[in-house]
């Protein structure tokens, strides 16, 4: 009995990493397994024709229910040096990614991988780096198995310029999620006052609802506007039968905020018990290979998301700078009475908010959920970068939600390059956040007002 | 199904350690919230800081457990003044937004390898508590025998430590309820009311508003630091955003703004939870399905329990916002 916490609540703030090591501890596991049976299978003919290094190459893949399925590479050069570095023999893998090199005797090798004759768009996974050293000692049977491992991003990234280049990919695409995530919680609170700490759960929401649809057989590229539409009518009908209500009672703010508490109390339990404690990834576009561009690795459904997200964000800026309605959003937002008074249906400015805030982050919730995989508390883990991005662009600014989440998200990933440890990169941002709440209190486009 | 068991846990709950130690914590976010309306959003910031205190000591410092009441204290001041004095000057939500983020960073700063030497990463800290429990054996409390009458039995651990919890929410409540009858308590509930007048009369009212945060901080140290000796042991995913927001529950259920409220609401949010569950789980032994479609089984009850309870909230918040010993005017403010 301690307290309510839960299980499932011990990995909240690592997701970012979780997928990734996961893949890791899975590659470790194959490459065992793959040399035990090779190891069993191969030691009776190996002994009859003396000592060999059988080079494996796989490419990783994983079937859409996310089991792995790795295929042979075939065409790939390998080559074996001795401790001299003098060639002992090489060798080009056949259909089933094989290549067997008979050598001398059980000594001390190197077994290297012609990187360039791999096919295009592959890499070689980390673990197992271009050159691998052999033990005199390792040669357990006759024949030593050497597995090389593909996949999509799991380049060593080695220079400098190259990590920070990465680095700056993975912040910018986190920068524009948080940033379409934000842009209602940030516009409901110009507009009303309301902190929604339930904001989260609507990214989750979107989520979750094209991972639904999805798991019933509809592509995700279907699946996505179902999921945005469904934001925009839980936006609807969060203002129309909720705070709305409240607002026409005249029910405090403090009352709203905790009435969100408790909507994202119950939303983000709900979405544990129906969907389960396990991240699952969508079942299309799940296991794509990295494409290089100049040093960046990036899949073509992360340089996609990237690309729409950015494109969305320049539409809801345009929106809000020349249409009349964002016009008239600005105006509610910077002075919900003054817009009032010169004929601005403020209510029904704020109800439109709610749809579009309710709609784009369903959006950023399903390329969340791309990105890395769905998890119930996918939107919950993203609210305290919100609130950080939000604040620092100038909390209730229609712009400041854009640039500050942007800014926000960029900060998190690269922090990583400056020795902030992993498991605590979000921290840099509540240093941020304080440090402008001490300087400039307004934000970065939020506007100057007189504070206590 | 057995009622008389569902019963009898949520009685025992009802007054058990957890309403003990989050009736602390409530009473010093009653201090922030309730009198001043500062929006403390971190509490579970300030119980962490109270319970790494003591559970450092000895492990850690090596030296007497006594000690941690100084460093809980300490963290917890450190804490306060690093919410409080960027975010005091500005409008209430800006300190929403930074306690909630601080708790976030003090969870993942004393569960992260990097400090695995001083705050023990996932695994928590262990073996500080023995003089804790020591001081009860002295007393007389054999530890493994069993105290008193009917349902209401206890091991004399059990017993010791709910002894020294209650005594500890009667020695803060009394100190809130007095200073709140006090020419200070008065100004932070006028600071609560209109920040301005405040002002105007020539009071600093950042000043107040930080005094608060670090009186409820402290108290809130203290709901920590009474967890860490009650428990024997910490971890740090005890103290996630859901523990601040259980105690605020817990708060509002009883009422802002009284003393009575923030002990009875916490009982209270203790008593429901351990009902549903115990109830959920005496209900579902076996996973219960409609065709393939698996409405509920066993591992689901943790999370049903807590969207009845967060669900209950919203519910309550619409019918009556002030709670149940609470004062509608004293919930009306805006914080704006």
């Amino acid at each position: 009995m301690t307290g309510p916490v839960r299980g499932s609540d011990v990995q909240m703030t690592d997701r970012w990493r979780l997928h990734r090591r996961r893949v890791r501890v899975v590659q470790m596991m194959i490459g065992l397994l793959v040399g035990l049976a090779a190891l069993a299978g191969l030691a009776a003919p190996a002994s009859a024709d003396g000592e060999a290094i059988r080079v494996q190459v796989k490419d990783q893949q994983r079937t859409a229910d996310g089991k792995t399925d790795n295929q042979p590479v075939p065409g790939v050069t390998v080559t074996v040096v001795d401790a001299t570095g003098a060639e002992v023999g090489s060798g080009v893998t056949d259909d089933k990614g094989v290549v067997v090199i008979p050598v001398p005797g059980k000594a001390d090798y190197t077994v290297r991988i012609d990187e360039s004759t791999l096919p295009d768009g592959k890499a070689l996974s980390e673990q197992t780096p271009a050159e691998q050293p052999i033990a005199a000692d390792s040669f357990i049977t006759a024949t030593r198995t050497v597995n090389f491992f593909t996949g999509e991003s799991q380049r060593t990234e080695t220079g400098t310029a190259e990590r920070w280049l990465q680095r700056l990919s993975d912040g910018i695409r986190l920068g524009l999620i948080i940033a379409m995530c934000s842009v209602g919680l940030s516009l409901i609170f110009g507009t009303t006052g309301l902190t929604n700490f339930a904001h989260g759960e609507m990214v989750t929401f979107g989520a979750m609802v094209a991972y639904l649809f999805n798991t019933m057989g509809v592509h995700i590229l279907l699946a996505t506007p179902i999921a945005v539409v469904a934001g925009g009518l839980l936006g609807y009908s969060s203002d129309r039968w909720g705070f709305a209500k409240l607002r026409a009672r005249g029910v405090g703010l403090i009352t709203q905020m905790v009435i969100t508490l408790g909507i994202s109390i119950a939303a983000k339990n709900f979405f544990l018990w129906r969907f389960g404690g396990r991240n699952q990834p969508y079942e299309n576009y799940t296991n794509q290979v990295g494409i290089e561009i100049g040093p960046i690795t990036i899949t073509p459904r992360d340089l996609i998301t990237a690309i729409l997200s950015a494109l969305v964000l320049v539409a809801v800026a345009l929106t809000l700078q020349y249409s009349r309605l964002g016009k008239a959003t600005r105006a509610v937002s910077d002075n919900a009475d003054l817009a009032s008074s010169t004929g601005i249906d403020s209510s029904k400015v704020i109800r439109l908010i709610w749809i579009a805030g309710g709609a784009l982050a369903a959006l950023g919730g399903v390329f969340r959920g791309l990105d890395e995989e769905v998890s119930w508390d996918l939107g919950t883990i993203l609210l305290f970068l919100m609130f950080a991005g939000i604040t620092l662009g100038g909390l209730g600014s229609a712009y400041g939600a854009l640039v500050g989440g942007f800014v926000i998200g960029v900060l998190v990933e690269m922090s990583v390059l400056f020795g902030v440890p992993t498991e605590l990169k979000a921290a840099p941002a509540l240093v941020v956040l304080i440090l402008i709440l001490l300087v400039r209190p307004q934000g970065i486009l939020g506007r100057s007002q007189r504070v206590g | 199904m057995d009622i008389g068991f569902v019963l009898t846990q949520t009685v025992l709950t009802f007054i058990g350690f957890q309403a003990c130690y989050f009736a602390i914590a409530a009473i010093g976010l009653n201090v922030q919230f309730g009198f001043t309306g500062l929006l403390n959003f971190g509490q579970a910031a300030f119980m962490a800081a109270g319970a790494y205190g003591m559970a450092q000591t000895v492990p850690i410092f090596e030296i007497s457990l006594w000690w941690g009441m100084f460093i809980g204290i300490a963290y917890a001041l450190f804490l306060g003044l690093l919410m409080g004095v960027p975010t005091l000057r500005l409008r209430a939500d800006y300190l929403a937004i930074v306690t909630i983020a601080s708790a976030e960073i003090v969870r993942l700063v004393v569960r992260s390898v990097e400090f695995q030497d001083t705050f023990g990463a996932t695994d928590g800290l262990i073996g500080y508590a023995e003089s804790f429990q020591q001081v009860g054996v002295d007393l007389g409390l054999n530890s493994t025998a069993d105290y008193g009458f009917w349902i209401f039995t206890f091991s004399g651990r059990d017993l010791w430590r709910l002894i020294v919890g209650w005594s500890l929410v009667a020695v803060f409540a009394l100190i809130v309820w007095s200073l709140m009858r006090s020419p200070w308590g008065r100004v932070l509930k006028a600071i609560r009311e209109d920040e301005d007048a405040v002002r105007s009369l020539g009071k600093s009212v950042y000043s107040y508003k930080l005094q608060s945060l670090l009186l409820g901080g402290t108290i809130g140290a203290f709901g920590g630091m009474y967890f860490a000796v009650g428990q024997a042991a910490v971890q740090p995913d005890v103290f996630s955003r859901d523990l601040t927001f259980f105690v605020l529950t817990g708060l509002v259920i009883g009422g802002v703004a009284k003393v009575t409220g923030s002990i009875i609401g916490p009982m209270i949010f203790w008593g429901i939870y351990a009902f549903l569950d115990s109830l959920l789980r005496e209900l579902v032994d076996k996973p219960v399905r409609i065709g393939d479609f698996t409405l509920i089984q066993s591992t689901d009850i943790g999370a049903v329990v807590y969207m009845v309870m967060g669900s209950g909230l919203v519910a309550l918040m619409v019918v009556r916002p002030q709670g149940i010993f609470g004062n509608r005017k004293e919930m009306a403010f805006d914080g704006r």
